[in-house]
């Protein structure tokens, strides 16, 4: 009665979860991605060290074109737009760093709900689908409306912005997943719903969650930036750059470099964290 | 199909309902007073009671909620408090500017997101594929505003080919109504045509694989005629969904792309209205916007029953 | 068996030589074919059998040169009518499909596109080689009624998810026919569907052989199938060809070991209980990791040293039979020997009271509908009553949708219980609250079908049993001695703890799913078809595995199957199901040596055995499908495919207004017909 195992391979013992992400690194498009991030991360955070000046030091040489001393030119008060930029992408990338793994979890929690209680699951996913009804500014300007531009708002909108996103995805896996017989296994031996939650439904919903949180971080800057170049983000001085594209804006025939370097930095971002949620993407797909 | 509508009216009514209750109260959620907005700051406590009076802010919630309810059953849909001008003259003297770029955008998402897809799902040469995957996803990373900001600054300033702000009524004038449509247009059609291209190329790549597409291969169908009757055809309706999800977000980039391109539309009415505190008009935007995104998800549940026949309205 | 096997005709029509085909993985090059060679003659099906991995879906395909990538010939010729058609242009070749050469696909469900009408997808095959619209339409409307679908002016323009399983198969068999092909290869065409449907297309099949002399190669694992369709045979293992020869010369005296070993791993319908089956130890090779030499060596009981490094080559063994074992080469005997053989003794009712006993129980299986629709219920379970003592196995025979699965579900309490009584060790667990579910989990647990899906792929085997010993609160140290010893109990060792299902084959995953199973010490196990999903070679493997823990460890077996051989080799008693209802139920004996009832009578007789001189001439075929539970027809359910029934005898009709009940016939077991006993087999 002996049945022939397939030859161990020992390598993949370690974790074998953490070892499919970083597959992802191989190919070229991870490897662009993940530099990219990793650059504009590193910018954000040093940039107090970088430029001990701070984004404020203004001027006389205002709207200067692009120059080696100023790479992105000058504002109207003669401040360099560069060094406003980075600023911008730190109080972005912190927003982000906030908002998106907020929503994540408790998005996640709300589209697994349904393991709990089938009548939960289903009431979650109403309200979810209340979200979903107001596209996509509209319900950031409502948050807007209620808790008055800035910051907090801007937290807000992001969150509740992505739940049905996160929520969607966690609760097509549970829905795909319940009925799976190893799910019913557990089931039958009487293993709590909470149990079956975080061992067996969670592990099979984390791959698209990831890969969604990639894509959020982006959609997170976009709406800060969206909401910012209609006057309802956040407001000036705090550099931003929504708020370097809003001001930017107004001198743009005069002085079109102006929301170029901003415009540059979010395109980097976006293509960024594209790459890197397309490279995950195509290795948790691989099976 | 008129049982199916039947069937969907409650929950529509449903959704209507529960948003126009959204709408009513959010604004009334925020801080601050319209009363003291219109009247000024220097206005006596007597002449605020009087504004509130005359504007109906003095009633009940429940009573203020039901006349605009009412109201607008009759066609009365209520007073800019800062217009001072029925919301329908206001909104409508909007109108025409959004439609005219809500409808040439949404041509222009099916149009680029229905070739680029079947371009992408289709078999061709790895360097027609690397082409096409960077395409999409370059469209994918930049949402409407940056669009916007690139073709402004592409197609406006360093090679000013098109005009960049101002509008122009389409029936005053097409052919210069139509240049000043079409980068805010092509702006707010690129991303969501690219996700709709995206989902289009997966939903065919896995038909591909279907046993069906074996069978028609061993029918001797030609390549061609697999990837049109066979896998096109199965991948439809993704795109169908695709594109009313879409159709929604694409509405709402308006806000910014209106702001960007200095039109005078409903976004930037909705902008203005919430920097002004004007529930009036504000509710009534929501509410519209809600119902309409209601109605495209009806209209694209209707074709994807008519593509696929395993869907049945009826039952 | 329909004669027509005349000597073959000179000339072959289809001849495959020295066939090789890889899939490049990366930087490995995977030989899924190996150097395979065969011939077709005009107006003969050929049967190619094999397990998976074996090769014989990629020959046929690289035949069809439709491969999927990155799969590729590398050497070899087929010649169709001495044209090889790996040298000609796609094409040519595209020509080719469908008009000379034509392909029938194992799953129907899949194989039809949903949104094309059937009618255009007959035609479709036509259109593209070159008739008209109006021509083809008329073709495929005739196509449809060869094939036997009713009502063709209607069902000709439906969608395939109109039509049932056997239909979809009939439609796909249509296409196939379309251009009067002189070729036609089946890829498993009944694996995916019920045994009596597969009964009727098997019957199409020889039939359309008959009549249109067309040459068929028939790809399938199944024993039974080959005897009955088939005049030649090729078998594959590891991607090779180990024997080659007529069929009946091929089952009368297997001429290599893994053919012997196969013919004698299935269970027989008509043998007694006690014999214990010969298992195949090991599993299947998978084709990136080939054994050295052999490829079946490292299962063989006869394998000598040569074996491990050497690869036989084919060798003819007298008439028109070929062979590539060493053994067999030098003369000798290839006959698996019963190896640790695990002797059966048939045990007797123990009088002790039943482990489980279901009384009357309905199962309402209707969604509960939205807020303001009612919908009606739907019983897939409509009043079964059944007991299942300690230490004794009942089978449960039925074809798909006949409620079966329910019914084990609504034992677990997945499903609610509608109506009826549930008693385990003799308490009511009906309601099914906190106490009854404990019970029910402490005392019945469940083998599932498909050991692919019942791990879950994210955790070690260790974790999952592991998790069943925690829910009946062993925990720490003797936990993991626990699984460490069931493991071994199950047959395999302790290094499978920190494995994960991935890296198992598929009997070692059923092998973990019945630890599992078993840690909770149950006295009952609920089987679900649990070796339908396994290789052929594997399942007496598991099948002895769970007769062996029976006996020792005093286990009640409910074994949920379709397949009647295995059903009659394990059970002690048999109840036959159709429709929600028991319409038979008896001691094995009993139920196979006289069946009572003229469904139980039409399954055994659809079921195809491997002795290929069998007659099918008064085989029971019925006719149609399944009516669905939600609505059943009145009187008895069976009467609208009943061979005796008002539907041929239309004296009948107390079938059409009263549902029988199951009582005692003279035969002593209980059936469900007001004509027991009248039907019979007719074994030729």
């Amino acid at each position: 009665m002996t049945d022939t195992a397939p030859p161990n391979r020992q390598k993949a013992r370690l974790n074998p979860v953490l070892s499919r992400y970083l597959q992802a690194f191989v190919m070229p498009k991870g490897q662009i991605g993940l530099g990219l991030v990793i650059l504009l991360t590193a910018l954000a955070l040093l940039a107090p060290v970088l430029f001990p000046g701070g984004y404020d030091m203004q001027t006389r040489d205002s709207l200067l074109p692009a120059s080696w001393a100023h790479p992105f030119g000058t504002d109207e008060l003669g401040r360099d737009i560069f060094v406003r930029s980075i600023y911008g992408l730190r109080t972005d990338l912190a927003l982000a760093a906030t908002a998106v793994p907020l929503s994540m979890i408790i998005g996640t929690f709300l589209g697994l709900s349904g393991a709990l209680s089938p009548r939960l699951g289903s009431l979650v996913q109403r309200a979810l689908d209340i979200i979903v009804g107001f596209p996509g500014l509209i319900l950031a300007i409502c948050v807007v409306l209620v808790v008055g531009a800035g910051w907090t708002a801007l937290l807000v909108a992001i969150v509740i912005g992505g739940l049905p996103g996160f929520g969607r995805l966690a609760r097509a896996t549970f829905l795909s997943q319940q009925h799976r017989e190893y799910v019913v296994a557990a089931r039958t031996l009487g293993v709590s719903n909470w149990k079956i939650m975080v061992r067996h439904i969670l592990p099979n919903a984390i791959d698209p969650i990831i890969v969604q949180g990639a894509v959020f971080v982006v959609a997170a800057v976009f709406t800060e930036a969206a909401l910012s170049i209609v006057g309802l983000g956040l407001q000036p001085p705090e550099p931003s750059l929504g708020i370097l594209l809003n001001v930017g804006m107004r001198y743009i025939t005069m002085a079109p470099f102006y929301i170029l370097g901003p415009t540059l930095i979010l395109v980097l971002l976006a293509l960024a964290f594209s790459l890197l949620a397309d490279a995950l993407n195509s290795t948790v797909n691989r099976k | 199909m008129i049982s199916f509508l039947l069937r969907k009216l409650p929950s529509v009514a449903v959704v209507a309902l529960i948003s126009s209750a959204i709408a009513f109260i959010l604004p009334r959620l925020a801080p601050g007073d319209p009363a003291l907005a219109i009247a000024g700051s220097d206005a006596t406590p007597e002449q605020l009671a009087a504004v509130r009076e005359q504007m109906g802010l003095s009633k009940p919630l429940i009573q203020q909620y039901l006349d605009w309810m009412f109201g607008m059953f009759r066609g009365d849909f209520g007073q800019s408090f800062i217009m001072r001008r029925p919301v329908t003259t206001v909104i409508g003297s909007r109108l025409e500017s959004t439609l005219e770029l809500a409808f040439l955008a949404m041509l222009l998402m099916i149009a680029i997101g229905l070739v680029l897809g079947v371009l992408a799902g289709s078999p061709r040469s790895k360097w027609a594929r690397v082409v096409l995957d960077i395409m999409t996803t370059l469209f994918l990373a930049t949402p409407p505003f940056l669009t916007g900001l690139l073709l402004i600054l592409f197609l406006g300033i360093f090679f000013p080919i098109l005009p960049i702000s101002g509008e122009v009524g389409f029936f005053e004038n097409p052919w210069l109504a139509l240049q000043f449509l079409i980068l805010p247009a092509l702006a707010l059609a690129l991303p969501q045509a690219a996700i709709v291209a995206r989902l289009l190329q997966t939903a065919m790549n896995s038909a591909r694989g279907e046993d069906y597409v074996d069978l028609a291969k061993a029918k001797g169908v030609s390549p061609g005629r697999i990837t049109w009757r066979h896998v096109l055809r199965n991948s439809l309706g993704t795109a169908v969904v695709a594109l009313g999800l879409r159709a929604g977000d694409l509405l709402a980039g308006a806000i910014v792309i209106e702001a960007i391109f200095a039109r005078n539309g409903l976004g930037s009415l909705a902008v203005y209205s919430v920097q002004s505190r004007d529930y009036m008009v504000l509710q009534v935007l929501i509410l519209g916007a809600v119902i309409l995104a209601v109605f495209i998800q009806l209209f694209s549940e209707i074709i994807l029953a008519a593509l696929d026949p395993r869907i049945r309205l009826e039952s | 068996m329909i004669e027509t096997r005349q000597a073959p005709a000179t000339q072959p029509l289809l001849r495959v030589e020295h066939l090789s085909t890889t899939f490049d993985m990366g930087n490995v090059s995977v030989r899924a074919v190996t150097d395979v060679s065969f011939d077709l003659y005009p107006g003969r099906v050929l049967g190619i059998v094999g397990e998976s991995g074996s090769g014989k879906s990629v020959t046929a395909r690289s035949v069809m040169r439709m491969l999927r990538s990155p799969g590729q010939v590398r050497e070899g010729q087929v010649l169709l009518d001495g044209e090889d058609l790996l040298a000609i242009p796609e094409r040519e070749m595209q020509a080719i499909r469908g008009k000379k050469i034509a392909m029938v696909f194992q799953d129907p469900q899949a194989a039809l596109n949903p949104v094309m009408r059937v009618g255009d997808q007959i035609a479709e095959a036509l259109l593209v080689h070159g008739t008209s619209a109006k021509e083809a339409r008329k073709r495929a409307k005739a196509l449809l009624a060869q094939v036997g679908i009713p009502d063709v002016e209607r069902t000709i323009d439906q969608f395939p998810h109109e039509f049932s399983g056997g239909m979809r198969q009939r439609v796909v068999i249509a296409i196939a026919l379309a251009n009067n092909p002189t070729l036609l290869i089946a890829d498993e065409p009944t694996t995916a569907l019920d045994v009596t449907i597969q009964a009727q297309i098997l019957r199409l099949l020889a039939q359309l052989r008959l009549e249109l002399g067309i040459s068929i190669i028939m790809i399938t694992h199944d024993m039974g199938v080959v005897a009955e369709l088939c005049d030649d045979l090729v078998v594959m293992y590891g991607g090779r060809v180990v024997e080659k020869g007529p069929v009946r010369d091929v089952f009368a005296s297997p001429r290599h070991p893994y053919t012997a070993a196969l013919l004698k791993a299935v269970p027989r319908l008509d043998a007694k209980g006690d014999e214990a089956l010969i298992a195949i130890p090991g599993s299947p090779p998978v084709p990136l990791r080939l054994p050295s030499g052999c490829a079946f060596h490292p299962r063989c009981s006869h394998a000598i040293d040569k074996c491990f490094n050497d690869t036989p080559p084919l060798s003819s063994m007298g008439d028109r039979r070929e062979s590539a074992c060493w053994v067999a080469a030098a003369g000798g005997n290839v006959e698996p020997r019963p190896t640790d053989e695990f002797g059966r003794h048939r045990r007797q009712a123990s009088g002790a009271a039943p482990t489980l006993r279901l009384d009357n129980v309905r199962t309402n299986v209707a969604s509960s509908g939205g807020l303001f629709s009612k919908t009606p219920p739907v019983y897939a379970v409509d009043g079964i009553s059944l007991e299942v003592f300690p230490g004794e196995t009942l089978g449960l025979v039925g074809e798909s949708g006949c409620g079966k699965s329910t019914l084990s579900r609504t034992i677990m309490g997945i499903n609610d219980v509608s109506e009826g009584r549930i008693e385990v060790s003799g308490t009511d667990v009906t309601s099914m609250d906190l106490a009854a579910r404990n019970l029910v989990a402490k005392t019945i647990q469940y083998v599932f079908q498909d050991p692919f899906a019942s791990l879950n792929p994210r955790r070690t085997i260790g974790q999952s049993i592991l998790e069943a010993l925690e829910v009946v609160g062993v925990t720490g140290a003797e936990a993991d001695n626990r699984v460490v010893a069931l493991l071994i109990r199950v047959g395999l060792s302790e290094d499978y703890v920190s494995r994960y299902p991935y890296e198992l084959s598929g009997g070692q995953r059923q092998r973990v799913g019945i630890a599992r199973a078993l840690a909770a010490n149950p006295k009952i196990l609920i089987c679900d078809e649990p070796v339908s999903a396994l290789d052929v070679s594997i399942q007496a493997q598991i099948i002895s595995l769970l007769e062996e823990l029976r006996d020792e460890l005093g286990l009640g077996y409910l074994f949920i199957a379709h397949d009647l051989s295995v059903v009659r080799h394990i059970s002690d008693r048999v109840a036959v199901m159709y429709l929600g209802r028991i319409v038979e139920v008896g001691t094995a004996e009993e139920v196979y040596g006289n069946p009572q009832h003229p469904y139980t009578v039409a399954l055994l007789s659809s079921t195809p055995e491997p002795k290929p001189d069998q007659s099918t001439e008064h085989r029971v075929i019925l006719t149609g499908d399944m009516p669905s539970p939600a609505r059943p027809p009145s009187g008895c359910r069976f009467r609208t495919r009943c061979p005796i029934g008002p539907a041929f005898r239309s004296d009948r009709e107390i079938c059409n207004r009263q549902s029988p009940e199951l009582a005692a016939t003279a035969s002593g077991q209980k059936a469900a017909c007001h004509f027991a006993g009248e039907a019979s087999l007719a074994r030729g």
